[in-house]
């Protein structure tokens, strides 16, 4: 018997069960790359883009497939899983994994409770499935960010008061989040600073290579110190057309809890965090947001830390099947180091094309240059400081799904 | 000998004729003592026509009749309600079916109406009885940006302006109160209930223009998956 033969039975389950699904998806994502960039953290180095100069060519843009299904009537477990062709060591893995208790709302309030592994309600421009963004392909340097090294490992509860449902202008929810295992966010920003990628760290992933001599391959998603993160926000809603969120992030880790096995290092990171985006009946969408904060460690008692922040404007103008985006970003990381360590600053622009023929094809045009400042990339890389990155990518995109039409 | 058939004849003729006179004033006059055609016209704050507008009208002089209950059905296709809203007589029944290929799960929080239509695929639920006057804002607990609306009203002259924001109907004459409604609408019913008197001529006509701007229309090139 050849060894593949039990293999297509199983396959065969499995493809059932996925069409059998509440919900399903399969998205391919193929690139179509020119870069003069410097070899990002995915290969050992510090960029400002996803894709260096030696990876210009056709590239996997992302290989995705989300599965949603009902457990009885107000339970959903969701599991997203992606591919990425950057030849690095986390090629594949779940982006999200969670179960929700929808209960049916109630005298005009909605509850939502999400336990496992998602996103914290940030981003205001990555709002399609996937935690994609409708708009670009490289997300804003505050989303990268997060989708590097930033999820919410543990228990989140949302809270709606649904005004306008009830003849009132606006919605109103309040969001509280408690969880673990982010030990490491932080160690991205203090070595690698802000970057503009669409690469999302999965689940148990590492980032950077071993060779690295800032990132040392370090997982994002540990648990340290025992001691549990919050964050508690605020969401407006005026009708569909404008939302304002506002969220306080603080992962309490304790600066001084040290992994001497691995020698990782529980790092302090906290941020505030707000944005508002508005869209019209014509087709116009804005967005703009910030994002300030700081991550610290104390190994043996000597307090480092680097504070940051963030800012993006959008917008975007829909024409039908077409769509044009542009976003400028800005971004600074500080060091109480004397010498500059982790010292970066910069900015980008981004301007994206984008042409859906139907619900299962996008082609996507996007032009990306990131200009910035960093310290690391001079004295761990001997590379300039100071660089000009510029990277222009052809996307094109298929997806297929239950929801797909 | 002449035959009297002929004054006779003519005699009962002009009788016949005379009858049938009477009988067509008679025809002509009942009608148009008591009916004539009542005529909404609805306008935005702006003076354009607003189509869809809810109206009712309810008789003031006349004892309360009330109106027959109907069997409606409300449809989900492509993750909306089919029609978005339906005015139905107070007592009817209406079936939700789900015509899209994923599952939905219906409920209504207004007081008019609690209920809950469980995950469901098809048509497996018996039709929903109303049997309170108001408005029920319907939604679906897996797809947030699905939003319908039931006017259950136990008005006898109920009904939806055209394209032309003008809804008519045929009414005895007399006094009536109007009411509109609709679901973009700022004001109050009450805000905007009027009273109309419908008296000697064929028709009365009533044009009612809101008092504030509308709230946005649901944006509908969002994309369904844009969900986060």
């Amino acid at each position: 018997m050849r060894p593949a033969a039990p293999l297509v039975p199983l396959a065969w389950l499995a493809l059932s069960a996925i069409v059998r699904a509440d919900g399903w998806e399969l998205d391919l994502d193929g690139r179509l790359v020119s870069s003069d960039a410097y070899p990002s953290y995915t290969q050992g180095g510090i960029s400002g883009v996803r894709f260096s100069e030696d990876q210009s060519g056709l590239r996997l843009g992302r290989a995705r497939l989300a599965l949603t299904e009902s457990l009885g009537e107000l339970w959903t477990v969701h599991l997203d899983a992606s591919a990425w062709g950057d030849y690095d060591r986390i090629p594949a893995g779940l982006t999200e994994a969670y179960l929700q208790f929808r209960p049916y709302p109630f005298a005009g309030y909605r509850l939502r409770v999400k336990a496992g592994a998602f996103y914290p309600p940030v981003s205001l421009e990555n709002r399609v499935a996937g935690w994609d963004s409708p708009y670009t392909l490289s997300y804003s340097a505050i989303d990268s960010w997060l989708a590097i090294e930033v999820r919410t490992v543990g228990v989140e509860a949302q809270l709606d008061w649904l005004g306008t449902r009830q003849g009132h202008d606006f919605d109103l929810g309040v969001t509280a989040g408690a969880f673990g295992w982010n030990d490491g966010a932080g160690t991205f920003i203090a070595a690698d600073g802000f970057m503009l990628t669409d690469r999302q760290t999965p689940l148990g992933g590492r980032v950077g290579l071993p060779n690295d001599p800032v990132l040392m391959n370090y997982q994002p998603f540990r648990e340290l110190d025992g001691r549990a993160g919050l964050y508690g926000g605020i969401e407006l809603r005026w009708h569909d057309r404008v939302v304002v969120r506002a969220l306080h992030y603080d992962n309490r880790a304790d600066p001084t809890a040290t992994d001497y096995a691995t020698g990782a290092i529980a790092w302090e990171t906290s941020f505030d965090s707000l944005g508002l985006r508005a869209e019209s009946a014509d087709g116009w969408s804005a967005i703009v947001q910030g994002l300030k904060g700081k991550t610290a460690i104390a190994p043996g008692g000597f307090y480092l830390d680097w504070p940051f922040e963030a800012e993006y404007a959008l917008i975007a103008k829909q024409l039908g099947r077409h769509m044009l985006s542009v976003r400028y970003d800005n971004f600074d990381v500080d060091t109480s180091i004397a010498a500059g360590d982790g010292y970066q600053d910069g900015h980008a622009w981004t301007a994206a094309y984008s042409f859906s023929p139907d619900a299962h094809w996008r082609f996507t045009l996007e032009w990306l240059r990131v200009q910035s400042n960093s310290y690391f990339r001079n004295d761990a890389f001997g590379l300039p400081a100071l660089a000009t990155e510029t990277q222009l990518q052809l996307a094109v995109r298929y997806a297929l799904g239950s929801a797909v039409r | 000998m002449r035959p009297p058939a002929r004054p006779g004849w003519e005699q009962s003729a002009l009788r016949a004729r005379a009858g049938l006179t009477v009988l067509l004033c008679l025809l002509a006059a009942v009608p148009a003592a008591r009916a004539a055609t009542l005529i909404i016209t609805v306008q935005t704050v702006d003076g354009r026509p607003l189509p869809g507008v809810v109206v009712t009208a309810r008789a003031l002089d006349a004892p309360a009749r009330k109106p027959q209950p109907i069997r409606a059905v409300m449809d989900q296709v492509d993750r909306a309600f089919a029609p978005d809203l339906l005015v139905i007589p107070l007592g009817s029944t209406v079936t939700f079916p789900n015509s899209d290929s994923v599952s939905h799960q219906i409920y209504s929080f207004s007081p008019a109406k609690r209920f809950q239509l469980p995950l469901y695929r098809g048509t497996p639920y018996p039709p929903v009885h109303f049997d309170q006057a108001g408005i029920v804002t319907l939604g679906c607990n897996i797809h947030d940006e699905m939003v319908g609306y039931l006017m259950v009203t136990d008005a006898p002259y109920y009904g939806r302006t055209s394209a032309t924001g003008a809804w008519s109907t045929e009414v005895t004459r007399g006094r009536y109160r109007i009411a509109v409604w609709h679901p973009r609408m700022r004001e109050s019913e009450a805000d905007l209930e009027r009273e109309l008197t419908v008296g000697e001529t064929d028709h009365a006509e009533l044009t009612l223009r809101l008092t504030k701007t509308l709230t946005p229309a649901p944006l509908s090139e969002r994309r369904h998956s844009w969900d986060y």
